[in-house]
Parts: structure tokens; C-alpha cells; sequence
């Protein structure tokens, strides 16, 4: 019984693989941009912040910063497909809504998991950060891609056009990155923002990367179920929106 | 292989559908027919489930459509109107991907992508992006992306709008080998011409609903066709309505029916024979007569006349 969906996933996954690999521009800025700025900030960093936590700052910061713009590369999958009315002929034919998304979304995840390894085996490798536990950090890290790719789901799923979608991760992903204290920490912001927040999920995701490079497991898995709780929220509007009528006469 | 009964859809105020029924054969080509607006797309979307109808009852090979919507799309194959392909995917790609949909792997699927790019001309730029492609192959590999797997219900939604000749004579080539193979088609369109070449049954939708149904003779023989008169200069004066001329001298019946195309006097005539004769004893002496036969456009203009007179 699930020969047949997982046959549609794998080609739906196959075939979203190509039509990345077709467009390397996006992936491969979000992966140099981060590069660039942690060779540029990361000695800033280092004097606010001294030693090992100075670079941990740093190397978060790019993190989360470009995955949060990474979301683009999700909503850009799905939007790109609803532009071209391939979404609704998908939709025609007998796959479930969960497979079309599952297929669009892992090769999303792995393009995340791949900017993020990079990031991350460059803060180890080149500016020697110190990482007491890896297996917390490539799980958070997973738990990340996930919610990323959520909200990037949801967010190509709601937003009518291309351009909506750049100025929603552009502007959306500073003010996620920035509210969760990704780029200052947060303790150097105002008492209104700190506030404010836990209603980011990048504060959530630089909870768990310190938590994990501290090797400190309950934390990193609390802030990991808080991502988690996001994605499962991005993903339920996702369906919602992808079990609406989208045909040609819904908008008439 | 589909029927559907008493569909009906509303957007607003509006209904798309309006008691929509339809039955298809395998193997028979249906036509739909009529004007924008008509129902003909909304019907297509709600038989893919595309769309919801608020009522009615749709089947597919027996199987409840809209209580199994899956397991109904699993024997449909649709190219819909709008140019619906990955346009940075290769033609292959595209074709590679809606053949594994539907459950081909393997050597099947790279034979099943052959054969239909064969069959459709495509062979030759199967390795190009659909976005560089022209108008008409684009057309083409949509309608492939709808045939590949050979789905039992094949709905083509103007396969051919704005396509050129070659595109046009591929795809209604393809679509005649289907329906020979057993597939049903519904075929929307407003070249009729091609429905005629196809040997499609017609379904004329107008306002949401079915209004006329039926082979093409049976539906063209009502229609009145025309005999054309052609009469010497200096006895056919059309130039004002009061000119003594034979057009004058016609019986008041078929004064009724007549008009002037060029230098021609054509009156609409369901019995052409009969009609001649009667203007013949009327004294009027034509020079050329022609009789033409009513075709599927005569069809059309005659639903356009119901459509305005109803406005």
C-alpha cells in the first residue's frame, strides 16, 4: 500500500531536486553570504564578546540570520509552482496533498542542512569554535531546517507574487533574526524587545545552538520542541492553504 | 467511463454550473462546446477536483468522484488551458515526471516518454527547457504530460488555442489514436472545424448547462443552411430596399429569410430543393445557384443568436 506514495514522493522529490539544481543562484548566495560576514564580524564579535563565546555569537548570528532569508529558497519552490499552475496539475493527478508537500520540502531541508553544515564546519574549522555537543548540534540544526522550511511553505502557499515574497524574507527574516537575538544579544537590547522575543523562532533556534555548543541537552531540546511547535503551526497553514480551491474559477 | 449529473457550482452570485449533465464513452470523443462562460473549464476542474461543486454527482469508471477523488484521478489525464509546465525543467523532465505520477517507473517510464513524444513530435527537443520552447510545442508537451500512462479519461482543455498547424495536426492525431485505443475524450474548444475532423460527438454547454447533445448531423440538420442566387446587374438592384428587382419579386416567405452577401442573394433554407422552386415560380431567374450545407459554425452563430436574443 505504500509503494505507491512513496513512488510519488520520490519523484516529486527527485524532480524538485533538478529544478534547485537548475537555479543554483539563491541556494549558493545564502551559503557565500554568511561566509563573507562571518570573516568581516567575526573579530567584532570576538572583542564584545571574549573567547569562545565571542565566536559561538558570531557564527550563530550568520546561522540564523541566512536561514531566516533561506526561507525564501521554501516559499520560492512552491510559489515558482503556483505561477506556472504546475501546483494545480500536480493537484489533478492522484497525489496526496501530504506527499506533494513532503516532496517539495526534503530537498528544502537538505539544501538548509547543507548552508547551515557549511556555516557551522567553517566556524569550527577556520575560526575555532569549540562545540561541547555535536549530535545536539546537528539536531538542533535539523529541528531548524525544519521550521524554516515550514514557515518558507506557508509563506509561499499565502503570498501572491514574487516580489511579495522578497520583501516578506528580506524584511521578515531581520526582524526574526534580530527579535531573537541572532545578530545582538539580547541582552544589550531594550527591556520591550526582550519581551518580545520569545514570539520569534530565531530566538528559539540561538536558544538551542548556545545551549548546544555549551552541550547543555535539556535546554537545546526544549528550545528544539518550541521550533518544532512553530513548524507544526507553519505546516498546518501550509495544508490549509494547499486544500483550498485554487482553480482557474476560484477567481472569477 | 464518466458521468456527470446535475453538477452545480456557484461562485457568489453567479453559477458556473447549472445542472451540468454529461455522459462519455470509452472510446468516444465528446466535443464541448460554447461560449466563455459556458461551464466548459469549471466542469473540467470539478471532475480533475479541482474545484468543489455545491451539488450533483460525478463517476469515473463507477468510481465516485467526489467521495474517492484519488482513486479517480488516478484514471484521468488532463491538460488544462492554461500552459500549466516547469518552464526551467527539460520537456523530458516535465513528461518524466507526470508518467511517474501516475505510477510508471523505470524502463517503463523512459519507453512510455518516448512513445509519447513520438507521437506528439517532441522527439527532437525532449532535451530542452519548456521555457525555451515555442507556443505550439509547449502546447504539445502539455497535452503529452495528459496522454502519458494512457489514463482511461483524457480531458483536453483547448489543447489547441493558439497553436499552429503542426501543433494542431500532431495533437489531433494523438487524440484520434486515444479514442481508437479506447480512451474517453472531452475536448473543449472553439475551433470546430477540428471537431469535426475528430468525428467528435458535440455537447453545446451554455449558462452552466448542457443544451443540446448529439452527433454532429443530428445536430447540425436542424440548422437552416443557405442557397445563394446570384442574379444579372441590371435586374438585381440591392441597393435600397424599395429597388425593383427580383429580390422584390420573391414570395414574402423567403423575402424574410434572404440578404445580400455581395453580389449574392442567400436565404436560409432548410429544404434548398424546395426553396429554388418556389423562387423559380415566382418568375425570378437567377443566373448561378448554390447551395450551401450548414456546418458546425452555422451551429454556433445559431447558439450566439439564442444567447443574444435571451440578453
Amino acid at each position: 500500500m505504500l509503494r505507491d506514495p512513496l513512488h510519488r514522493t520520490g519523484a516529486l522529490v527527485r524532480h524538485t531536486t533538478k529544478l534547485m539544481a537548475r537555479e543554483p543562484g539563491p541556494l549558493a548566495t545564502r551559503m557565500i553570504l554568511p561566509l563573507g560576514f562571518l570573516l568581516l564580524l567575526h573579530p567584532l564579535y570576538e572583542q564584545a564578546q571574549h573567547g569562545n563565546q565571542g565566536v559561538a555569537q558570531a557564527v550563530i548570528a550568520a546561522l540564523v540570520t541566512f536561514s531566516l532569508m533561506a526561507m525564501s529558497i521554501a516559499g520560492s519552490t512552491i510559489l515558482t509552482e503556483r505561477i506556472w499552475h504546475t501546483w494545480e496539475r500536480i493537484r489533478a493527478t492522484a497525489t496526496h496533498p501530504a506527499e506533494q508537500l513532503v516532496g517539495k520540502a526534503i530537498p528544502v531541508v537538505a539544501a538548509l542542512l547543507l548552508q547551515q553544515s557549511i556555516v557551522l564546519v567553517f566556524g569550527i574549522a577556520a575560526l575555532g569554535l569549540a562545540v561541547a555537543g555535536l549530535p545536539l548540534l546537528v539536531l538542533v540544526v535539523l529541528a531548524w531546517s525544519v521550521t524554516i522550511t515550514g514557515m518558507g511553505a506557508a509563506l509561499g502557499l499565502t503570498v501572491r507574487s514574487l516580489s511579495a515574497l522578497s520583501a516578506c524574507y528580506d524584511i521578515g527574516g531581520m526582524i526574526l533574526s534580530s527579535l531573537g537575538g541572532a545578530l545582538v544579544p539580547l541582552a544589550a537590547m531594550p527591556q520591550w524587545i526582550r519581551h518580545l522575543a520569545p514570539a520569534s523562532p530565531g530566538y528559539w533556534a540561538v536558544s538551542a545552538l548556545e545551549a548546544a555548543v555549551r552541550g547543555d541537552a535539556p535546554r537545546a531540546l526544549g528550545a528544539c520542541a518550541v521550533m518544532i511547535a512553530f513548524a507544526a503551526a507553519a505546516c498546518l497553514v501550509a495544508v490549509l492553504r494547499i486544500s483550498r480551491t485554487w482553480g482557474r474559477s476560484s477567481r472569477l | 467511463m464518466l458521468r456527470a449529473e446535475g453538477l452545480r457550482k456557484r461562485y457568489g452570485d453567479r453559477w458556473a454550473l447549472e445542472g451540468f449533465d454529461l455522459c462519455v464513452q470509452p472510446g468516444e470523443i465528446t466535443g464541448l462546446v460554447g461560449h466563455n462562460g459556458a461551464g466548459k473549464t469549471t466542469f473540467v476542474e470539478v471532475v480533475t477536483g479541482l474545484v468543489r461543486p455545491d451539488a450533483g454527482r460525478i463517476t469515473v469508471a463507477g468510481i465516485d468522484a467526489r467521495r474517492r477523488p484519488r482513486a479517480a484521478r488516478r484514471l484521468i489525464g488532463v491538460a488544462p488551458q492554461e500552459q500549466a509546465l516547469y518552464l526551467s525543467a527539460t520537456a523530458r523532465d516535465n513528461l518524466a515526471l507526470f508518467g511517474a505520477l501516475t505510477g510508471l517507473r523505470g524502463a517503463g517510464l523512459r519507453r512510455a516518454v518516448a512513445e509519447v513524444a513520438e507521437e506528439l513530435c517532441l522527439t527532437g527537443v525532449l532535451e530542452q527547457r519548456a521555457g525555451l520552447l515555442s507556443g505550439g510545442q509547449r502546447r504539445r508537451v502539455q497535452a503529452a504530460t495528459a496522454m502519458i500512462g494512457s489514463p482511461q479519461l483524457l480531458l483536453l482543455d483547448e489543447p489547441t488555442a493558439g497553436a499552429d498547424p503542426e501543433t494542431r495536426t500532431a495533437l489531433l492525431a494523438a487524440v484520434r489514436a486515444r479514442a481508437a485505443a479506447g480512451t474517453a475524450i472531452v475536448y473543449t474548444t472553439h475551433y470546430l472545424p477540428e471537431l469535426a475532423d475528430l468525428g467528435a460527438t458535440l455537447a453545446v454547454a451554455r449558462a452552466g448547462r448542457v443544451i443540446a447533445r448529439g452527433s454532429q448531423d443530428s445536430l447540425i440538420s436542424g440548422l437552416p443552411g443557405e442557397l445563394r442566387l446570384r442574379f444579372d446587374g441590371d435586374r438585381f438592384d440591392t441597393g435600397t430596399a424599395a429597388a425593383r428587382t427580383d429580390h422584390q419579386a420573391l414570395p414574402a416567405a423567403l423575402a424574410g429569410r434572404s440578404r445580400k452577401v455581395g453580389d449574392e442573394l442567400a436565404i436560409a433554407s432548410t429544404d434548398p430543393p424546395a426553396d429554388l422552386a418556389a423562387v423559380l415560380a415566382a418568375g425570378c431567374s437567377p443566373t448561378s445557384v448554390d447551395v450551401r450545407k450548414p456546418d458546425l459554425d452555422d451551429l454556433y452563430r445559431a447558439l450566439a443568436l439564442e444567447v443574444s436574443d435571451a440578453a
